[in-house]
């Protein structure tokens, strides 16, 4: 019917940090003409056991941009295949599918940004609300001679929470690291953030 | 000493949930059951879990998800996110059984036997959808028996 084939799109990759997962792909350029994408997915249990069945991406069935957030629908730590085809009226491209499957194992963790104050002679920290995948280890300790550590596995961020009771005369500091049982990681440590409180010893 | 599974159960149970009324409501054989009565799971002797869980999981993946035929997309992508996480569970299970092996003993291998019968009685697709409504014993059972408590 001499229409021009609809180009597939290219250069598929996945960026992911934070489990965070986005795909994107070199766009269909068409002159005066707005072209969309539709993306579908299969997690390893599909290309093993139902191999002719692809789902469709949770947000991106009809999607304007050339990039769709695929973190609903990578929800288990298998390789997941990823395909795009391009749309245009009635017209569809071929299927471009993701070179590598990808998993989600291979996020990008950075160290959590971390607020330490104090409230009175309490040591507070509040951690980056990273999502319900991440829970936290924060380490803290009283800065002088022949210290000891402290550490605590704080479950979710956003929040403050109490750490110790402070005295006078030494500063505290306190780093933390991102946890992801999900997939077994954890990212580096943040930087250490120090607070000192000052006045008299609390009364016993 | 148990193998244990680092999954996201919440997400497990958040998946379940969303399907569970959609998939019940297809079930029309409500006092028969795949998966037997709790009490056959629960009187699964400690030393025979690893070798029901192996099954289980293996039933599910190679035979309810498979025979099971979803045309809604939001469902369907919730039973590919469980099938999925029980995929990951089988891997990470595996590792941990061929260091401390997972003997099937006459009873775990009856209590298999007793499910896929069921299934087979029942027949495709309704036993595929009972299957799928029972998931929470099955998840609730994983918990038990694969997670470290949690503090």
């Amino acid at each position: 019917d001499g229409v021009a084939a609809l180009p597939a799109p290219q250069n598929l990759s996945v960026h992911s940090t934070n489990m965070k997962h986005l795909l994107t792909w070199s766009p269909v350029v068409l002159p005066k003409e707005t072209v969309y994408y539709s993306v579908e997915y299969q997690g390893e249990y599909e290309s093993l056991y139902t191999s002719d069945i692809w789902i469709p991406s949770k947000w991106c069935l009809c999607t304007e941009g050339p990039e769709c957030d695929v973190t609903d629908d990578i929800t288990a730590t298998v390789p997941y295949s990823l395909r795009v085809r391009a749309i245009l009226g009635s017209q569809t491209s071929a299927w471009s599918i993701l070179e590598q499957p990808f998993n989600r194992n291979s996020t990008i963790l950075t160290p959590p940004m971390i607020e330490v104050s104090q409230d009175g002679f309490h040591l507070v920290i509040e951690l980056e609300d990273l999502g319900p995948q991440f829970q936290f280890l924060v380490a803290y300790w009283r800065r002088e001679p022949d210290t000891k550590e402290h550490a605590k596995i704080v479950r979710r961020g956003g929040i403050p929470v109490h750490l110790e009771t402070m005295e006078p005369g030494a500063p505290y500091c306190v780093k933390a690291q991102a946890l992801v049982n999900a997939i077994g990681r954890n990212s580096a440590f943040s930087q250490t953030k120090c607070v000192e409180v000052q006045g008299e010893a609390l009364p016993l | 000493r148990r193998c244990l599974i680092s999954v996201d159960m919440n997400q497990l149970e958040e998946s379940f949930q969303e399907i569970k009324r959609a998939i019940q409501t297809k079930d029309t054989f409500q006092n028969i059951t795949i998966l037997s009565t709790v009490e056959t799971l629960q009187s699964i002797k400690p030393v025979d879990v690893c070798c029901v869980t192996k099954n289980l999981l293996e039933f599910y993946m190679r035979r309810v998800f498979k025979d099971h035929q979803e045309l809604k997309p939001q469902i369907l992508r919730r039973i590919s996110s469980i099938a999925n996480s029980f995929l990951y569970m089988q891997k990470t299970l595996k590792q941990c059984q061929e260091q401390r092996g997972c003997q099937c003993s006459e009873e775990a291998t009856n209590a298999t036997r007793i499910v896929h019968d069921n299934y087979d009685q029942l027949g495709i697709p309704s036993a595929a959808i009972k299957s799928l409504g029972e998931l929470n014993i099955f998840i609730a059972w994983i918990e038990k028996n694969h997670q470290a408590t949690s503090v």
